[in-house]
């Protein structure tokens, strides 16, 4: 525990020292609320309800989710290629504490970019709900995905030989969990396989979630259902990044 | 300190170690002489827990390798080939988070930076981010950092690489120091020859993975024919550090 809080603690120093992360960080969400939000609540306001800024944020939440996760993975592979690493596996550390401390900074920062999206959206319009139960569990399904694709992102990051590798790689994950599923359009407009594929994706139990608990709106799927689902993706992606890391740190 | 047997690393068809059997005793510094490729830090990845081996075994500071890792991790300091620091935390910052991943208290771990950062001359710079060290600084905090949880046995890859002769003689002075008067056992890899001549007890040359022969500089050397008399001249490094003067130019 306190290696993990240690790695931790490494990171988001790292994070609050380094500009252009930081920079960029708080950029994104600015932009994506901003412009994309704003853009496309003229283009498509109408098959959302009407109110399409409320209907995209939690979609907008589960790509910063995605992309805090792949952010994350990028820590670990620059450690490792840049042999920081080491100095951890010569330190008399449970390996997983390795892990844990990747995905404790990962999901930190992408809660901390998580609260600027949902201030800017409230401030341009978006109606969040009033149940403070809805937010926490708004909040824990964030957590969860967060750790799920982390590890997805970190099972990669273990092995890969280079930073376009990674990228190369974890966008095979990234572009589907967003797109294929119910962020930025409702599943009711989208064909009919798509509709199949979306159901498979934990990103539309997550969005479903957010909508229905933390928004107000009306869910697809019990609560219950959703986070079983979000859960199963985290404990999935975790053995996949333990599984990845031991692999790799054997030579 | 050291007792290694029969070490195998085999990287597919390529044989790195080849059932090498090395001995270092408590208290002595032992350098690892070898060309590049010959095995020296596959040796040492092996020793410091790093790397699983093929075959054979090895105990470091009366720890197996392979069946009391956490124990072997506890009683080393490493510091590694490539510079492994952190550009965005400052050398403070580094060697606090170092003392932390070993357990050590808030008041153990500023007493040894203090102690470190005046040993390695860094009090000018250890609030600094490590982006704005120079090479010999950088190698300095390393080797800072090796010491934070005051081990028993140091390994060092290629601990003076890349450095001017300034920083290599502080470094030098420093590891015969904490030999002396710490007893800290020191194993060393390069291959520079006089490395090896000015600071080890004993010398091993390490050559296609297997330790081809070992003993003091003088032992080494005595079958060796001297080389034809030349008048007698200061070297160019002499001539170097008269100019330049010995103090760290950081």
């Amino acid at each position: 525990m306190e290696a993990t809080l240690t790695i931790w603690s490494k990171h988001m120093a790292k994070f609050f020292r380094n500009r252009e992360e930081l920079g960029g960080l708080l950029l994104q969400p600015i932009l994506w609320v901003g412009l994309f939000g704003i853009g496309m609540s003229a283009l498509v306001g109408g098959a959302a309800g009407g109110d399409y800024l409320t209907f995209m944020l939690p979609g907008i939440l589960a790509l910063t989710a995605l992309g805090g996760a792949v952010g994350g993975g990028m820590q670990l592979l620059d450690e490792r290629l840049r042999g920081i690493l080491k100095e951890y596996l010569v330190a008399p550390i449970p390996r997983l504490s390795i892990l844990l401390g990747n995905a404790a900074s990962t999901v930190t920062k992408a809660l901390f970019q998580t609260g600027i999206i949902l201030l800017i959206g409230a401030l341009i319009g978006a109606r969040p709900g009033p149940s403070p139960l809805g937010w926490l569990a708004g909040l824990a399904l964030l957590v969860l995905f967060t750790l799920g694709f982390a590890g997805l992102a970190l099972a990669v990051a273990a092995r890969s030989s280079s930073i376009m590798g990674y990228h190369g790689m974890i966008f095979l994950f990234n572009l589907p969990l967003l797109f294929a599923s119910s962020a930025l359009y409702p599943l009711a407009a989208v064909p009919g396989w798509m509709r199949i594929v979306a159901l498979l994706n934990p990103t539309t139990y997550l969005i479903d979630g957010l909508r229905s608990l933390t928004f107000g709106g009306t869910g697809m799927f019990h609560p219950a259902l959703t986070f079983a689902v979000t859960a199963g993706f985290a404990l999935l992606g975790t053995a996949l990044a333990l599984v990845s890391f031991r692999r790799a740190i054997r030579l | 300190m050291i007792a290694a047997r029969g070490i195998v690393k085999r990287y597919g068809e390529v044989v790195a170690l080849d059932g090498l059997n090395l001995a270092v005793r408590r208290g002595t510094i032992y350098a690892l002489l070898g060309p590049n490729g010959a095995g020296k830090s596959t040796l040492i990845g092996i020793l410091t827990t790093l790397i699983v081996p093929t075959a054979g075994e090895a105990s470091v500071a009366g720890a197996d390798i392979a069946t009391q890792p956490d124990a072997v991790r506890r009683a080393i300091g490493v510091t590694f080939q490539d510079l492994v620091l952190d550009r965005d935390l400052t050398g403070r910052q580094v060697l606090d988070i170092h003392g932390r991943l070993y357990g050590q208290s808030a008041a153990l771990r500023r007493r040894k930076i203090d102690e470190l950062v005046a040993l390695t001359q860094l009090a000018d710079a250890i609030d600094r981010t490590t982006g704005t060290y120079s090479g010999g600084m950088r190698r300095r905090l390393e080797l800072a950092r090796g010491l934070m949880t005051e081990p028993q046995l140091l390994f060092l890859d290629e601990p003076t690489q890349g450095l001017d002769p300034q920083n290599r003689a502080a470094i030098w002075a420093y590891l015969r120091a904490l030999n002396r008067d710490r007893g800290l056992t020191i194993l060393l890899t390069t291959h520079a020859m006089e490395e090896a001549e000015a600071l080890a007890d004993t010398v091993g040359i390490i050559d296609g993975g297997r330790l081809v022969a070992e003993g003091t500089t003088a032992e080494l050397t005595a079958d060796i024919p001297p080389p034809p008399a030349q008048p007698p001249r200061a070297s160019l490094e002499d001539a170097f550090l008269k100019l330049t003067g010995r103090a760290l130019r950081d």
